[in-house]
């Protein structure tokens, strides 16, 4: 027997503790410490920018229920709109598309996953160019055609919520339709054998059976429209129709810029937005109704007849408002000098990408979003592979609270978070706020969920013998990670990374606070276009943008397509 | 040099509260094929990863060649790979992303041997399992079969002196698996590795061991050669568990006899010295003739049911010892309502362990 010397074998043995170690001091720092930063500075009472606090109370807290009673009952409404809506969307999309014989359902599910890559900034611009007061295409082809007045108008209420609802109704798709196929259909065909009804059947079994999927969807859509900045920012702000999120940023920016409320804010809706995840998780975890089996069954789809066709619209007019006539408004708006939509007025130019490409400032902010994006995945997925490993494989001690630490960023609003950090490292001796370093510790610590659950998902399907085998012909940990792990990772490597770049350089929320004057990132810069330069500009960087975003999705279906067929 | 490979004592593994293996011992002599049978859930498996370092026991020792490779009282566990063991798994973890040869060569690599030895030894484990005209394959593109034999030759490569195999045949189809027992057997004798071998398969378990240990629910119930296991079950639970018995409750009479509760007298036998307390018997159904046999017990019956099952016929038979399942080959078959002497030697009527 060839026979590995103990001295070799020791060094190799302990390389497996000191990454572990390493690695969560890095991401408990990052996950933990801007929090206990938010939590300070929110009961900060004296000077808001002194630190430490010279006096601490709950004056902040107060100040919520006191002045910004309102904005509180803004987000309410706002949030609640929005998500009935995404609800009702996200529930007729997926039991078209699971339950009955809708024409060209594969393709129609493929579609579906649009909306999600759509970001709702762009979305958000897109509805403010078709439906915006006076200016707004729909508004112009109405007075065109006759009408007087506006026929809409998206800065209301109503025009947030609507535009959140559009790029949320996807997820609440996903989560639903998740829990319609993982319901066996012999529960279904065995109350229509005991001689129930087609309604009857869909009454006493199939609601309750679903029910529960349906509600653990409003719950996480509810938790998300709370904590939604881009739509807020983009059409609130000019519509003076604040909610928390934008409250959050406007107090920020008066001067001098009131850190404490802020902080109290966030932190609130942090806390809200918690609980309700937490109660989310308990309720799909909880598992009283075990339809999800972790098979995914396809129920015999019911027939519609003509009305086939009538679903078949609802999905393409679903896709058609979400992502193709924003994109087409945004298009032909970026390409004219100054935007209508009544063709004889428009003058065609490229003028506007020509400027969007040759500014000093946009070229700088899109390069450095690349830069971050190539950056932040690159070193990202290597740090989550091996978190991932740590808590799915190893037989490390405490490894269910590292994912509960590693999960934690979803629960905190990327606003928020941004803002910690904010706070965190203007007030930690180390230069780098200001600066991409900053921005790239964010984005990392904020992608951390994302990138976990997508390598999990690959890991935990790679049968655990094939690692254990390797351990068995007397490979290392190193040896084993590098000859066997990793290899079989490569596919769900590379749709993290491409996933982690795609929100990198969509990443909004955390980068309004942490850019600084030299580093300037893609989507904070197109929010400051649309204050500040014309829409026509502003259409040609968010396209630039979703352009970017498209190549990446692109190489990112080609790669799952081609990774899913090796497999099988 | 002494006779023991392996020998694990007392060995003791939870999963959370629930105790999986509750004081295990045994030894394996070098060159031995030892098989751990039971049902599932029995803790046959997590006794064999244990071994292979791949579940952390809650006390006890494993010991390889003298050495301990867990010790809960010196806190000793050896990590895996350190161990020299080899293993084939259940399912057979031929790992895709590489060729049959990379697959084959990996313990060869982790060991650093060079190009020219490495080659040799990894061609001569594909040509132990006839698969060295497949070296070049990608291991994605095999039948379970083949996976089979990869994972094999794989484990065999580096010349490992102790193989544990966790159910490697469970996957594959009847007749398969029939032609990879024979195979097996083969290959052990030829190679003289010492094993350990998981199934819940008591066929496979008497056909490819030198002894076999029976578990249930943790524990032991017995330790013997197939033939031991086979004609003298110690326990209730072997003699149902491995082949198929009749047990019929009785209690010991002073002479020595046992008295069946349906008041017939049997000269029985025990593996065991009996301390009186016994109340069964077991009687293999392919132990039973239906004519009178000299120098046998004798009990008349009748046919109430035949079930032909082609390689043999299953008869079940009323008698004073209630009713019995007898197993006769297919020649000469029976009506049912037929009247019947049900015969047996004191040798098959085996007194079980109370």
């Amino acid at each position: 027997m060839t026979s590995l010397t103990a001295e070799d074998l020791k060094t190799r043995r302990n390389w497996q503790a000191i990454i572990t170690v390493i690695v969560l001091l890095v991401v408990g720092f990052l996950v933990i410490l801007p929090l206990v930063f938010l939590v300070e500075e929110s009961l900060n009472v004296g000077d808001p920018m002194a630190f430490p606090p010279e006096a601490y109370g709950l004056k902040n807290f107060i100040a919520i229920v006191d002045e910004d009673i309102n904005v509180l009952w803004n987000t309410l409404i706002i949030a609640v709109m929005a998500t009935v809506m995404a609800i009702l969307i996200g529930f007729t999309l997926a039991w078209i598309l699971t339950r009955t014989n809708v024409p060209g359902r594969e393709k129609l599910e493929r579609l579906m996953e649009l909306p999600y890559y759509m970001t709702p900034l762009v979305g958000a611009l897109a509805w403010a160019v078709i439906a915006g007061p006076k200016s707004g295409f729909a508004n112009q082809l109405w007075r065109a055609g006759g009408g007087s007045g506006d026929l809409v108008d998206i800065y209301t209420h109503f025009g947030i919520a609507w535009i959140m609802a559009l790029f949320e109704g996807t997820v609440a798709f996903v989560m639903i339709s998740a829990s319609m196929k993982s319901m066996d259909p012999a529960l279904e065909e065995s109350a229509r054998v005991m001689g129930a009804s087609k309604l009857r059947t869909m009454l006493t079994v199939t609601l309750p059976l679903v029910m529960p999927g349906v509600l653990g969807a409003t719950l996480f859509v509810f938790a998300e429209m709370l904590g939604s900045f881009a739509a807020a920012l983009v059409i609130g702000i000019p519509g003076r129709i604040y909610v928390i999120t934008t409250a959050i940023w406007d107090s920020t920016l008066a001067y001098p810029p009131d850190y404490g409320r802020a902080s109290a804010m966030g932190l609130s809706l942090f806390v809200v937005m918690f609980l309700m995840l937490t109660f989310y998780r308990r309720m799909i975890g909880r598992g009283t109704f075990t339809t999800i089996s972790g098979k995914a069954f396809r129920p015999r789809p019911m027939d519609m007849g003509r009305l086939a066709w009538v679903f078949f619209t609802f999905c393409l007019l679903y896709v058609l408002l979400a992502v193709v006539l924003p994109i087409a408004a945004l298009l032909f708006t970026s390409l004219q000098r100054f935007a209508t939509v009544i063709l004889s007025q428009a003058e065609f130019t490229l003028a506007n990408y020509q400027t969007a490409l040759s500014l000093g400032p946009v070229r700088t902010a899109m390069g450095n979003s690349l830069m971050l994006g190539f950056g932040v995945a690159s070193f990202g997925v290597l740090v989550m592979v091996i978190l991932v490993w740590i808590i799915y494989r190893s037989q490390l001690w405490g490894r269910g609270s590292i994912e509960y630490l590693v999960m934690f960023p979803q629960a905190v609003p990327r606003l928020v978070f941004g803002l910690a950090l904010l706070w965190a490292w203007i007030n930690i001796p180390i230069p780098i706020y200001g600066t991409l370093w900053l921005l790239a510790l964010a984005y990392f610590t904020v992608m951390l969920p994302l990138g976990v659950r997508t390598l999990a998902g690959v890991v935990l399907q790679i049968d655990k013998s094939l690692e254990e085998c390797a351990r068995v012909c007397g490979a290392g940990w190193v040896y084993q990670m590098r000859t066997v792990t990793l290899p079989l990772l490569k596919p769900g490597i590379l749709a993290a990374w491409l996933l982690i770049f795609m929100a990198c350089v969509r990443e909004l929320g955390a980068s309004v606070f942490l850019m600084g004057p030299n580093a300037k990132v893609i989507a904070p810069s197109i929010v400051n276009a649309f204050a500040t330069s014309g829409t026509e500009l502003t259409a040609a960087m968010a396209l630039i943008q979703t352009f970017t975003v498209i190549v990446a999705l692109a190489i990112l279906f080609r790669l799952t397509r081609g990774t899913t067929k090796e497999l099988s | 040099m002494s006779a023991t490979r392996i020998e694990v004592k007392d060995l003791v593994i939870r999963y959370g509260d629930a105790v999986a293996v509750n004081g295990v011992s045994f030894t394996v002599d070098r060159g031995e094929h030892v098989t751990l049978l039971g049902p599932s859930g029995c803790g046959k498996t997590t006794t064999l990863r244990a071994i292979a370092g791949l579940e952390q026991p809650a006390s006890g020792s494993i010991h390889i060649d003298g050495y301990a490779m867990y010790d809960a009282s010196a806190r000793k566990n050896i990590p895996t790979e350190q161990r020299g063991v080899s293993m084939v798994f259940q399912s057979y973890a031929v790992w895709p992303h590489m060729t049959v040869f990379d697959n084959v060569a990996y313990g060869l690599r982790v060991r650093k041997q060079g190009q020219a030895e490495l080659k040799a030894n990894a061609e001569r484990a594909l040509d132990l399992v006839q698969m060295r005209h497949l070296a070049e394959r990608p291991a994605s593109k095999l039948s379970g079969g083949q996976q089979q034999r990869v994972a094999l030759a794989r484990a065999l490569a580096f010349s490992p002196t102790v193989v544990l195999f966790d159910e490697p045949l469970s996957n594959l189809d009847a007749k398969l698996r029939a032609e990879m027992r024979v195979e097996l057997r083969e290959l052990q004798r030829r190679l003289d590795i010492t094993s350990v071998y998981v199934t819940h398969d008591q066929e496979e378990a008497l056909a490819i061991s030198d002894r076999v240990i029976v578990m249930n629910v943790g524990v032991i119930e017995q330790i013997g050669t197939p033939e031991q296991i086979y004609n003298r079950p110690r326990s209730r639970f072997v003699a149902d568990f491995v082949g198929s018995a009749n047990i019929i409750k009785g209690r010991l009479s002073a002479d020595g006899l046992f008295a069946t509760d349906g008041g017939v007298t049997l000269r029985a036998t025990a593996a065991h010295k009996p301390h009186g307390k016994e109340s069964e018997v077991a009687i293999r159904t392919a132990y039973i003739d239906l004519e009178a046999r000299p120098g046998d017990n004798h009990v008349p019956g009748t046919v109430r049911q035949r079930l032909f099952h082609g390689d043999f016929v299953q008869y079940v038979i009323d008698s004073a010892l209630g009713s019995l399942s007898v197993r006769r080959p297919p020649v000469n078959l029976l009506d049912e309502g037929a009247a019947v002497t049900l015969s047996f030697s004191s040798e098959h009527c085996v007194l079980l362990e109370a």
